[in-house]
């Protein structure tokens, strides 16, 4: 049982920290690179949502991002205390569109959704508090 | 991230992107892309053999580029994904909108 924990602040810089709180973590774990990408691409995918759309002032805040491993369990959590944001009740996008209609946006929550065998999404106390679950050394 | 860029005899513009296609490099690489569209080039390789990970930044600028080729008579094939990032581009559901194909020769087959 481990677990890893970090803040970042809500600029497009951090996006690289990211990268390398998941291969911290995955180092640690002694995770596969494939494990690892699927972290990177969870916390890139979330974070920068957040980063991107959450906050309507241009104040500073903080975003707490935990990696915890128990057992055969991965749990990733994320939480902020920008605007309600729901990424559970999100659209999936639809894939069976030709390329003239195929959207550009919305690939990201898809990704994680697909990445990722659970996710949980509560808003609590002014934060948006989203559990993610994936069973490791399963594709 | 690294592009490099070849054109060969037959006027297929590779570009090999290796490293990371996210938030901070993808705007170097659509930029890359766009002016070669500007300039003429309408069939494009991308090789993607020596690129460890790509993030929906990445892929948008794929769709993007992609959509600005399609009605210039263009095409763009992707070629050599890792397995992981085959995966990734399966579940986005690039397989029904790109040509990707194994290796620069097949994918340059398919341009011609």
């Amino acid at each position: 049982m481990s677990d890893l924990t970090a803040v970042f602040r809500n600029q497009r810089s951090e996006i690289q920290r990211l990268g390398e709180l998941a291969e911290r973590f995955g180092a640690g774990e002694h995770l596969g690179d494939d494990e690892v990408m699927a972290i990177n691409l969870v916390l890139d995918e979330m974070v920068a949502n957040i980063i991107e759309n959450a906050y309507d002032d241009q104040g500073e805040h903080e975003i707490h991002v935990s990696l915890a491993r128990h057992g055969d369990t991965l749990t990733i959590r994320i939480e902020d205390d920008g605007r309600p944001f729901d990424p559970v009740q999100a659209p999936a996008p639809d894939l069976d569109l030709p390329l003239e209609e195929r959207p550009i946006g919305g690939l990201g929550i898809h990704i994680v959704r697909s990445v990722m065998d659970a996710v949980d999404y509560r808003r609590q106390d002014g934060r948006n508090i989203l559990t993610m679950r994936k069973t490791l050394g399963r594709s | 991230m690294d592009i490099f860029q070849s054109t060969s005899e037959s006027g297929i513009l590779t570009l090999t992107l290796s490293g990371k296609l996210d938030a901070e490099t993808t705007p170097h690489f659509a930029e890359v892309l766009d002016g070669s569209i500007e300039r003429g080039e309408r069939r494009i390789i991308l090789d993607m053999s020596a690129l460890d990970y790509v993030s929906s930044v990445g892929l948008r600028a794929l769709i993007l580029g992609a959509k600005r080729l399609a009605p210039l008579d263009g095409r763009m094939v992707l070629c050599g994904p890792q397995d992981r990032i085959m995966k990734l581009l399966e579940i986005s559901g690039f397989t029904s909108i790109f040509t990707i194909a194994a290796t620069r020769d097949e994918a340059a087959e398919t341009l011609r």
